[in-house]
């Protein structure tokens, strides 16, 4: 652990630290283009110039390129310094196009930010400026190559860190060219990461083109809501319009990146056919009265049929507090008919995992440090893009990627690809684990020999499992193979990758319930009479939508609490529409157990639209604002409940009640969550078996 | 008409290149056959003694760069710098056409000097005939023992391959030409890792220019007094190939002592200034070196002496200028090449550079004025030793010169609108 002074300022860091990072520790900021945390030191750009006395590295150096040594005494007021920075972007100004006006950037422009804090004020160099011809990349991105500064941190990003081939470096010296061979769509799943890598407007994101200025916005830190992984983002909306997404930074988990679907995937936000209204029988009513219509409602059909008519279905894309809340509710009616999810296969690989996964828990950012990555029967770029792009960053640390799956696994590394019928999977993690595995052919049975051999030497092993093609039996066989390989010195961590942002969260509380398809049962032989969904479409999301829209048909009252217009929205007598994540407060436990909240970024409603001439000023005025009637759904089920709606005190009542959910006492979104504890000693089998009868 | 003792061009003959018979009648692979009695360790201490300096332009001693490499058997690399592109040098070109056998030797010596299996000789695109010798050369040598597996029935392993460059300056910077060499875009690479310990494709890799190889089988088989001995000073040591360029009446390569005066140069081996005009100034090694003007003459041609001049060797391609050159036109057409080929990698190089040559513009076509010269100190204070490799700082060269030794020219520019040299 070096200790160096810099500015007069004493710091300890850790062996490695480069200066700048050290500095940065003190709260100085040395200015830079090129450096990038996620994709490291090169010194090109040349601005984080600083003095250096004494020692074998002395003089003007870059702080990015010199490691943190003990006794170094380091100056970034030097006048040289300060002189070659003013320079610096004196030079990069001299092509640089004054169009902050029209430039997207603004306002969040590093660029802009170097210029004052550099103190280059009055451009000397008169001369022409280099123009160039731009690309169209499609519909995502905007190029402006005019303002590049050729930091290359885009081509580190995409090429580098996220494995792209379509896009590059071209030209030399004062005309490189940071595009594409010819113009077209960009390939790679994360080029929207070049628009936050970029430290100017030479890419921005082309669905929010001059739509708001970053300080119009409202922002909040938020979770990613499209797939199990929970990544941080930080939403960005104004005049009631989710306006684009960009990328949180969280350590453990993406990083700094993002997918594309994560940023570019607004969800229902801002669907313009989103139902806002709560309905009672196809009637619009207000969300007051159509709480108390659900609650009489359901009295009445406990009051004929008994408590346990009443059947309750969460969601993986409900928050944990309105899951929890679900739960709490189904108590009060006397019903332990509770759900998370409607497809049943998905539901019991789930609470297996939240069963199961205990120590062999792993992060994506234990995923970019591992030594071997075995995927079985997951697709990442399909089911959560960033474990793809945490797997290349394994690849490139010289760890192996080896993929077991029915059919070729794209993925932006190289990897090892063992192709075996879904059927088969099984087999193949009982043959990692030493099983007989008779059922394999011979060449499939060597190959997975080899592998486990390898993952016998591995340090820090991770198999990678999928929900959604290993059901139920293929993820216990795949925690089975997992312990079976676990030494006392390494343990196998395990990733599986699961339906939605909270399905974990949704099995943590599933305990021993029973499934959808039990469910389904029971409305079909009359013992359920009454269906509460909560943010699910069982017709739409069930193994069986057919039967599951049948059977829907015969319930004496189903209800739907919703953002989405679904076909059980549709049909439902009671409707009571719900916020997004990016309407309300709440938090997701991700597919690793870790409890994360998200903040909520705006108020529900209708998006404004520019009016013509014509329609200005607007010919009516309302005192409420259209569209605002959705409520948080933890919010519905406190009212139901008669509890607080106030979000705080209920998280330190749920945390009270339930030890396993104590960190969501104190949670702060803009933190980095906390991994739960699973209940120890839950009877996986057992449970495998009850989901199976 | 060379009454200098000839080492390298011992065996050239105009429009004839020397092939192996050639070659050996020359007493060609004596050195390597005399190396392979040797220890390594040995040959390297040799070369450190003889006090060879890498003649690509940075002038390192050789025999110390060579005693960092490590040793230990495992993939390494041998490359040979070929990438000769710097304005008035054209050395190696006229070693290839002689005698490309003299590069194989040297390459296979130091080789076994460092225990290196693998070797590549990089040549930029124009250098076809070049490399077609050499290709040549190396199936000649191959042939007779001299390169391959188990090289003259030692038990050691030497081979050697031709590599075609598409040929950029930059990639005369040796980490440059090791990621075009992997086929990446040649931007220099960060120091450390030195090549020696991390170079292409990750392995210990040792670069060299052609001509310094060229030196090695020569110290071999005369020893490091003789080859100390070639040179005029103290501080130098063997010959050098001098590329004569600009107003000379003789603009060819010549084979002269180290430490030769450079008066002598220009005046005897040069012919004089073309013209009989006067001598005004001229580049000592090579386009990125600090221009040396008449009063500076009597400098000995070689390292030490150069730098205490203000100056370099580099290269040892001397470019004279008479007393017509303007010397802000002149270094103006230096810095558009310099500007012309930074990779553009770094800000001072790629950005700063340009802005070097616009200043130039304006003060040559007259449109200078006293902010723009202070500019232009500007520019050469932040961008020596700034840039991310020599590329920039190399560039500097002429135009500090300019600034050191030609401030009245440029003044008189700003101060008659237009440039006093032209009519």
């Amino acid at each position: 652990m070096p200790t160096l002074t810099i500015d007069n300022r004493e710091i300890t860091v850790p062996e490695g630290t480069n200066v700048l990072e050290a500095a940065r520790a003190l709260d100085i900021v040395i200015p830079h283009f090129c450096y990038h945390e996620a994709l490291g030191a090169v010194g090109a750009c040349r601005l984080c110039a600083m003095r250096i006395t004494d020692g074998k590295v002395s003089g003007i150096q870059m702080a990015c390129m010199v490691r943190a040594k003990d006794g170094m005494i380091v100056s970034t007021l030097d006048p040289d310094a300060v002189e070659l920075r003013r320079h610096v972007i004196e030079w990069l100004m001299t092509n640089h196009p004054h169009d902050c006006p029209v430039c997207d950037e603004g306002g969040e422009c590093q660029l802009q930010e170097m210029t004052i804090a550099g103190g280059h004020g009055n451009r000397r160099y008169t001369g022409k400026k280099r123009t160039y011809a731009n690309q169209d990349l499609g519909p995502y991105i905007a190029h402006e190559m005019n303002r590049c500064i050729a930091c290359y941190r885009c081509v580190r990003t995409y090429r580098d860190y996220c494995g792209g081939t379509d896009f590059g470096v071209f030209g030399s010296r004062d005309r490189v060219y940071f595009g594409r061979v010819r113009d077209g769509q960009l390939e790679s799943p994360f080029a929207g990461n070049l628009v936050d890598v970029c430290p100017t407007g030479v890419f921005t994101d082309k669905t929010f083109r001059f739509k708001s200025r970053a300080w119009d916005l409202q922002e909040a830190p938020s979770i990613c809501p499209h797939c199990s992984l929970g990544c941080a983002v930080v939403p960005g909306a104004r005049f009631r319009e989710l306006q684009r997404i960009r990328a949180g930074i969280s350590p453990e988990v993406n990083g700094f990146f993002i997918c594309d679907r994560g940023r570019f995937a607004k969800g229902s936000t801002n669907d313009p056919a989103r139902p806002r209204q709560p309905r009672i029988d196809g009637t619009p009513a207000a969300m007051d009265t159509a709480i108390e219509t659900l609650r009489t409602r359901l009295a009445a059909v406990v009051a004929r049929y008994g408590p346990q008519s009443v059947a309750l279905l969460g969601s993986p894309h409900a928050s944990l507090e309105a899951a929890v809340l679900l739960r709490d509710w189904a108590q009060s009616l006397g019903t332990t008919r509770l759900v998370y999810t409607a497809h049943a296969e998905q539901d019991r690989a789930a609470r297996i995992t939240g069963a199961r996964l205990e120590r062999h828990a792993r992060s994506l950012n234990d995923i970019r440090g591992s030594d071997l990555v075995v995927m079985v029967g997951a697709d990442p770029l399909a089911e959560g893009p960033l474990l793809a792009l945490a797997a290349r960053q394994a690849v490139r640390g010289g760890g192996q990627v080896a993929v077991i799956a029915p059919q070729p696994v794209e993925l932006p590394c190289r990897a090892s690809q063992l192709i075996l019928p879904t059927e088969q999977l099984d087999a193949a993690l009982h043959c990692l684990a030493g099983g007989a595995a008779t059922t394999l052919d011979a060449t499939a049975r060597q190959q997975l020999e080899a592998l486990r051999e390898q993952l016998a030497g591995a340090q820090r092993p991770v198999l990678v499992g999928s929900s959604a093609r290993l059901g139920g039996r293929g993820v216990n066989t795949l925690f089975d193979t997992a312990e079976a390989l676990t030494t006392p010195e390494r343990t196998i961590g395990v990733m599986m990758l699961l339906q939605g942002p909270n399905s974990y969260g949704g099995a943590m509380l599933a305990g021993r319930g029973p499934n959808f398809d039990m469910l389904l049962d029971g409305i079909e032989d009359g013992r359920i009479r009454a269906l509460v969904c909560l943010e699910s479409d069982p017709i739409g999301e069930s193994r069986d939508p057919a039967r599951t829209q049948e059977l829907l048909g015969r319930l004496d009252l189903l209800a739907a609490l919703d953002a989405r217009p679904t076909a059980t929205v549709a049909r439902a007598a009671i409707f009571l529409p719900t916020r997004t994540g990016i309407e309300a407060d709440g938090s997701y436990v991700s597919n690793e157990g870790r409890l994360q909240a998200f903040a909520r970024v705006m108020e529900p409603g209708v998006p404004l639209r520019d009016t013509s001439p014509a329609g200005h000023p607007p010919r009516e005025f309302f005192t409420e604002t259209p569209g605002s009637e959705p409520w948080p759904a933890w919010r519905v089920f406190a009212r139901l409940l008669g509890r607080s709606e106030d979000l705080a005190v209920l998280r330190r009542e749920i945390a009270d009640l339930d030890p396993r959910f104590a960190p969501l006492a104190g949670i702060r979104p803009e933190a980095p969550g906390s991994r739960l504890t699973t209940t120890p000693g839950l009877p996986h089998y057992q449970l495998d078996r009850e989901a199976r009868e | 008409m060379n009454d200098y003792p000839q080492v390298l061009f011992a065996g050239r003959r105009p429009g004839t290149t020397n092939f192996l018979a050639g070659y050996e009648a020359g007493g060609g692979y004596r050195g390597l056959r005399k190396a392979l009695t040797m220890s390594p360790a040995g040959i390297r201490e040799l070369v450190k003694a003889a006090g060879l300096r890498g003649r690509g332009g940075a002038g390192f001693p050789t025999g110390v760069k060579w005693s960092f490499f490590p040793e230990a058997p495992g993939e390494k690399y041998l490359l040979a710098n070929g990438d000769e592109m710097e304005p008035g040098t054209y050395k190696d070109r006229q070693l290839l056409l002689a005698d490309p056998h003299q590069l194989v030797e040297g390459m296979a010596i130091a080789a076994f000097a460092m225990q290196i299996p693998h070797g590549y000789v990089f040549l930029r695109y124009a250098y076809e005939e070049c490399a077609r010798n050499v290709e040549r050369a190396i199936a000649e040598a191959e042939e007779k023992g001299y390169l391959g597996r188990n090289i003259l029935g030692s038990g050691f392993s030497f081979e050697l391959h031709v590599h075609r460059s598409a040929g950029r300056y930059i990639l005369g910077e040796e980490t440059a030409l090791i990621n075009g060499l992997e086929g990446r875009r040649p931007n220099p690479r960060s120091k450390p890792p030195f090549p020696a310990q991390a170079g292409l494709f990750g392995k210990p890799t040792n670069v060299n220019n052609i001509e310094t190889y060229c030196n090695v089988p020569h110290i071999l088989v005369n020893g490091a007094d003789w080859y100390q001995g070639l040179s005029r000073t103290p501080e130098g040591a063997g010959t050098m190939l001098v590329g004569l360029s600009g107003h000379l009446h003789r603009t060819e390569v010549f084979e002269l002592p180290m430490g030769i005066p450079l008066r002598e140069v220009i005046e005897q081996v040069g012919g004089g200034v073309r013209g009989g005009r006067r001598f005004k100034a001229c580049l000592p090694g090579g386009a990125s070196t600090p221009f040396l003007t008449a009063s500076q003459l009597d400098t000995p041609l070689d390292h030490v002496h150069l730098e205490q001049a203000g100056s370099r060797l580099g290269t040892a391609g001397v470019t004279v200028f008479d007393d017509t050159t303007c010397m802000v036109a002149a270094t103006l057409n230096l810095a558009r090449f310099f500007a012309r080929e930074s990779c553009g990698w770094c800000t001072p190089c790629r950005d700063g550079l340009q802005v070097v040559v616009w200043l130039l513009e304006e003060i040559e076509a007259g449109r200078g004025h006293a902010e723009l010269l202070a500019m232009l100190r500007d520019q050469v204070r932040n961008i020596r030793g700034r840039s991310f490799c020599a590329l920039a700082e190399g560039a500097m060269g002429p135009v500090g010169a300019l600034l050191d030794r030609f401030g009245d020219e440029l003044e008189d520019h700003i101060a008659r609108g237009r440039c006093p040299l032209k009519r």
